[in-house]
């Protein structure tokens, strides 16, 4: 479904991705862990548009999108929960939800997502009217993730989408993801968490300064004693 | 007497709002300080009076002004700021400036240094309301600016195309993520600006019989201090800025008449409201 050929991405002189190569198949649920700088979240920008590439290929359903803008690959299917959430802030939930499903015209079908993202967040009907920046740091991540549900996307990429809640809405968020993966959509993931990572992941890749070191089945990244050593603690 | 300044006062104001509504807009969307703005608001004033020589039909005349400057918004988006964007803020700023001073200059060449008059007549009639006059020209300005605004807000609130330019105005990125073209929405901002602005210069044309090459200069730096005294980006509080602007310059120097510099009295009152809501009016921070 998305396949990643010799992708770099600079800031500036800097390089912050070099020579990458991965693939993601339908229906997959993927990982990347890596530690703070390794250039995950520039991977996700990039495959987003948000970052240009400067080198390589990026096909997405058998089409090139590799400078394709960003609004179109949108449209095509691909959304991002970015890092930090990034809502609407003056948004009220709904209107954030709203916005997620923008590109879609049957509003039947929109209505009946909003129906289902409340269901899964009971939280977010209850705050329906409440606007964004005043709602807490855990129902601003379910809020991301339900904006970008939304978009009734074909691929979720996900950047860090447990970072600083607490364990009860960790385990939810990744509850979620799971839920998700079953329905059939492919998820890129990637977390801080590697191990929860690993847990609900059917493939993982390890990246290093803007390199992917170790590719492996999920199961395998967790008992690689490189990747047991350097981000599950020992 | 008071009441007749409030009339005064709420017409000013109100085509000082139009002005300041593409500023803000812009602002929203791309974070310059678009000076180049009152700019179009004179081109406006001048494309009107040229349509008005040939078909003396106000409205006619209104129409065709604000689908040109509308046009010029889109080409100055294009042009000036769409290459300059990548640079430090302070380019565009300047070119901004520069291309603001140059108009002024084309202006004078083409229709020369003079106050050429706009007597344009809607055919409105005025109204004796008690004690209150509000004359033809007056209840003009009311009526074209309650229009436009009161469609602006229709737009903003209650179609796709509003929530998607107060997405965009809020995170580009993330707009974009959400499929939103934003390079349109960014044009669409500066064509319904420019459009506003362009309305503006021909109403105050003709509420001043006036129309001259510098029109655009105390109208630049004014609606800044509107826009900063509403809240840089916040629609509402740029309209409640420029009414509150336009009321207190002609009640304080109608009924007071302290001899004070009329047009110094915006950066009065926009000091003195940042003193205490320090990002303006409606701002956020
Ligand atoms: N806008 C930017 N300009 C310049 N350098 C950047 C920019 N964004 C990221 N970088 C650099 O690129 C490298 C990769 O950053 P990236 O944000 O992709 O890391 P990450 O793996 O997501 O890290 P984290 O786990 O902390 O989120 C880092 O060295 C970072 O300093
Ligand atoms: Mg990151």
């Amino acid at each position: 479904m998305l396949s990643v050929e010799k992708v770099d991405v600079f800031y500036g002189e800097f390089q912050a991705v070099r020579e990458i190569s991965f693939q993601v198949q339908g229906g997959e649920l993927v990982t990347i862990i890596g530690a703070n700088g390794a250039g995950k979240s520039t991977i996700l920008k990039g495959l987003m548009g948000l970052e240009s590439c400067e080198r390589g290929k990026i096909t997405f359903q058998e089409q090139d999108i590799t400078h394709m803008p960003t609004y179109q690959r949108a449209r095509l299917g691909i959304t991002l929960v970015p890092e930090g959430r990034r809502l609407f802030q003056d948004f009220t939930v709904e209107q954030n939800l709203v916005a997620g499903g923008y590109t879609r015209t049957d509003a039947s079908a929109v209505e009946r997502d909003l129906q289902r993202t409340y269901d899964l967040f009971p939280i977010l009907k209850e705050r329906g009217h409440q606007v964004a920046k005043t709602l807490s740091g855990g129902e601003q991540q379910m809020l991301a993730i339900g904006r970008a549900l939304m978009a009734s996307p074909r691929l979720i990429l996900m950047d860090e989408i447990s970072l600083g809640l607490m364990p009860k809405y960790v385990n939810e968020v990744f509850n979620t993801i799971e839920s998700l993966h079953r329905e059939g959509v492919t998820i890129l993931l990637v977390e801080q968490n590697a191990r929860k990572a690993l847990a609900v992941a059917d493939r993982g890749y390890v990246l290093e300064t803007g390199r992917i070191l170790i590719e492996n089945e999920a199961r395998g990244l967790a008992s690689d004693p490189r990747v047991k050593k350097a981000y599950l603690g020992g | 007497m008071i009441w007749q300044q409030f009339a005064n006062g709420l017409a000013i104001g109100s085509v000082y709002a139009l002005i300041a509504l593409g500023l803000t807009m812009v602002y929203g969307v791309l974070r310059i300080l678009h000076i180049a703005h009152a700019g179009v608001y004179a081109l406006g004033a001048y494309v009107g009076l040229l349509v008005f020589r040939f078909i003396p039909n106000f409205w006619l005349a209104l129409a065709i002004t604000m689908v040109a400057s509308s046009f010029a918004g889109i080409i100055l988006q294009r042009y000036l700021y769409a290459p300059l964007l990548a640079l430090p803020r302070i380019v565009p700023l300047i070119a901004s400036i520069g291309l603001f001073i140059a108009m002024e200059e084309i202006f004078r060449l083409i229709a020369g240094p003079y106050i050429l008059a706009f007597p344009a007549d809607p055919g409105l009639g005025g109204i004796e309301w008690g004690i209150v006059r509000i004359t033809n020209n007056q209840f003009l300005v009311f009526l074209v600016t309650v229009s436009l605004l009161a469609t602006l807000w229709f737009v903003m609130s209650k179609t796709k195309l509003g929530l998607a330019m107060k997405a965009t105005s809020q995170d580009l990125e993330i707009a974009s993520v959400m499929g939103i073209n934003t390079e349109r929405i960014i044009a669409t901002n500066f064509l319904i600006g420019s459009a506003l602005a362009g309305a503006a210069g021909v109403l105050v044309g003709v509420y001043f019989n006036s129309v001259y090459p510098t029109m655009g200069s105390i109208p630049a730096y004014k609606a800044l201090a509107i826009i900063v005294l509403g809240g840089l980006g916040s629609i509402p509080g740029t309209v409640l800025g420029g009414l509150l602007i336009g009321l207190g310059e002609t009640l304080l120097l109608g009924l007071i008449n302290i001899p004070f510099p009329r047009d110094a009295l915006a950066f009065i009152i926009m000091i003195i409201i940042l003193m205490f809501r320090p990002y303006g009016l409606l701002g956020k921070e």
